[in-house]
């Protein structure tokens, strides 16, 4: 190896992002928050490590055996590098801001980090945009966060959406309702996990014809919708399945084209969910853009704090491949002397200038210089 | 249709395949005359279905391919699946072919004296490492595993290791090569497999497939 490949060398899931490409992942994020921000979400920025035990709290504790650690030398405890920043934005919520109003609408973008990537998502570094509404119970925040992961994702271009809406608690209140021992129930929940209605008809025992039709609902949301009313199921899954049907009624209000599927019976990634959840998808990119759903927020630093809430995160490795490369914007170059006023003339008109710092030829620097554009004599010309 | 919007069914080499090709043509799928040549070089297929190709890979190939969304649907062994327990593979069918079962197998003598009670560490060879380091777990035995690709019956013959898992159907091939089958671990069939963010953002395309793959599946 040589000095240079040695010193270029980064460790495995880790990349150094380049222009035009960091440019991008800059002004996508921005106008990601934009559309946050205007329907009242405010940015909160945690640190990139805590102590660790406030990140393996509750839900946090499925990313503990995926979460960096480093001894404090002044504290001498433990600390976490956040594997994902919901937690942490629900710690802000009960904590510094829970004299604040409810609802509590926050957003937030950062980086993450994971001992390990996986097949789907090999980064081990990678950007979190999302949002948080909590204190709320309704459906209609339930379909806000929806609307506004979609209105997000619209707005930054990406194409052929598709949502997902699951109820994570709705199948596990048919296996319950069937009085299955722990140990068989999470044979259940494994194999529903993989849709193996096999496993499913073999394990479930008087759930099984259930389940069986929960799996086949999986689908379209209108037909799905109209297939789980003439299910008998128990009361608590009737719930679910009510709440299903009352925010796919107000998402279709405002985004009658989106498409919509409905998913009975996805429980995998949503252990720690109570409500509501949703995948979003965009055909013909591999994985998830993002995720979200109901949960208890506030739980974690005290029983008595905790609240309804419910948010979505986006992964920005995910959304990046879904959106067209990103082009070079036009450059202009400003030779060598180029009065200040005149170059600030430039750029006020939205141009890219780059100033010469040597005398010489104009339009040789300039196409050395990856410039679209030159200044000569007060015009702007194309380089060519 | 552009190529990139087809859908692609992957298919495993070997036995499974002639399994599964009667299954799948009376669910209406026929691949192209060349699919059926021995000599052929060609690795992905044009069907009869204009919207539909067939590729075909080596078994844990097929999963990688429906995992990442490059292929759409697939065909494999619950083995394969176990090993990977990939979370974007929804395997909705099994297609009850291909029927083997994968166990723990060890030398005839050695299985004679004895006691797994006692075990703390094995060293074991197979092709499938996380089954069996899981199945050793399970039982508080630290399994060391080393990874073959194939021939694992000749590894304890050949002093790599006492003990491999593997699949075993017969039984022809451990009897062949001095072993014995000491503990099953799970039954294997080949499933239907289709890749999660497929069968949720092309349901209308997917769906109709595996409806019909179910059908002749149950008339089977």
């Amino acid at each position: 190896m040589t000095d240079l490949a040695r010193r270029g060398l980064l460790p495995a899931g880790l990349r150094d992002v380049l222009p035009p490409e960091a440019d991008h992942e800059a002004t996508v994020i921005q106008r990601l928050l934009g559309v946050s921000a205007a329907r009242g979400y405010r940015a909160v920025k945690p640190p990139l490590v805590e102590f660790e035990d406030s990140l393996l709290a509750g839900s946090g504790a499925a990313m503990g055996p995926n979460m960096f650690r480093v001894m404090d030398p002044v504290s001498q405890r433990m600390l976490g590098l956040r594997a994902d920043m919901t937690l942490q934005i629900a710690r802000i919520a009960a904590t510094r801001l829970k004299k604040l109003p409810r609802p509590l609408r926050l957003s937030y973008a950062g980086e993450v980090l994971r001992v390990k990537g996986d097949g789907l998502r090999p980064e081990r570094q990678f950007g979190q945009v999302g949002a948080e509404l909590i204190g709320s119970d309704s459906q209609a925040a339930d379909a806000e966060v929806v609307l506004l992961a979609v209105e997000a994702l619209e707005t930054i271009g990406v194409k052929n959406l598709t949502v997902d809406l699951s109820s994570p608690r709705l199948a596990p209140a048919v296996v319950a309702a069937a009085g299955l021992e722990p140990e068989a129930a999470q044979r259940v929940r494994e194999a529903l996990n993989q849709k193996d209605q096999s496993a499913v008809k073999r394990l479930a025992r008087q759930a099984a014809p259930t389940l069986v039709e929960l799996l086949k609902i999986t689908g379209p949301a209108d037909a799905a919708l109209a297939a789980l009313k003439k299910l008998k199921l128990p009361a608590e899954a009737e719930a679910e399945a009510r709440r299903l049907s009352e925010v796919v009624a107000l998402v279709r209000e405002a985004a009658p084209k989106l498409s919509l599927t409905i998913d009975p019976v996805e429980i995998r990634g949503f252990e720690y969910h109570t409500g509501l959840c949703f995948t979003v998808f965009a055909r013909r990119v591999r994985g998830e853009l993002g995720r979200g759903g109901r949960y208890v927020a506030g739980e974690t630093v005290s029983p008595s704090l905790a609240e309804s809430a419910t948010g979505f995160t986006l992964y920005m490795d995910s959304i990046l491949r879904a959106l067209p490369a990103a082009g070079e914007a036009k450059r202009l170059f400003l030779p060598y002397g180029t009065s200040p006023a005149e170059a600030r003339k430039w750029r006020g008109e939205g141009w890219i200038a780059v100033a010469g710092l040597e005398p010489g030829d104009a339009s040789g620097e300039a196409r050395r210089l990856a410039c679209t554009h030159v200044l000569l004599g007060g015009a702007i010309k194309d380089v060519g | 249709m552009t190529a990139n919007d087809k859908l692609i069914l992957a298919l495993p080499n070997g036995r499974i395949l002639r399994e599964v090709m009667p299954l799948l043509r009376r669910a209406g799928i026929e691949p192209e005359a060349e699919f059926d040549d021995p000599e052929t070089r060609k690795l992905q297929f044009t069907t009869s279905d204009p919207g539909l190709d067939i590729i075909r890979a080596r078994s844990f190939d097929v999963a990688t391919f429906v995992a990442f969304g490059a292929a759409h649907m697939g065909v494999a062994g619950n083995d394969v699946l176990m090993e990977f327990d990939y979370a974007e593979i929804y395997a909705p069918l099994d297609l009850a072919i291909g029927k083997c079962r994968i166990s723990v197998a060890e030398p005839v003598e050695l299985a004679g004296r004895d006691d797994p009670r006692t075990w703390s560490h094995v060293r074991v060879a197979t092709k499938y490492p996380n089954v069996t380091r899981q199945h050793f777990a399970a039982r508080g035995v630290q399994a060391e595993c080393i990874k073959l690709n194939g021939a694992v019956e000749l590894a304890p013959a050949l002093g790599l290791c006492r003990r491999i898992v593997d699949l075993v159907s017969s039984g022809a091939t451990l009897k062949a090569n001095g072993l014995v089958e000491v503990e099953h671990i799970a039954d294997i069939t080949s499933r239907f497999i289709v890749n999660r963010a497929a069968l949720k953002t092309r349901h209308a395309e997917v769906s109709p497939w595996v409806n019909r793959v179910a059908e002749v599946a149950r008339a089977a």
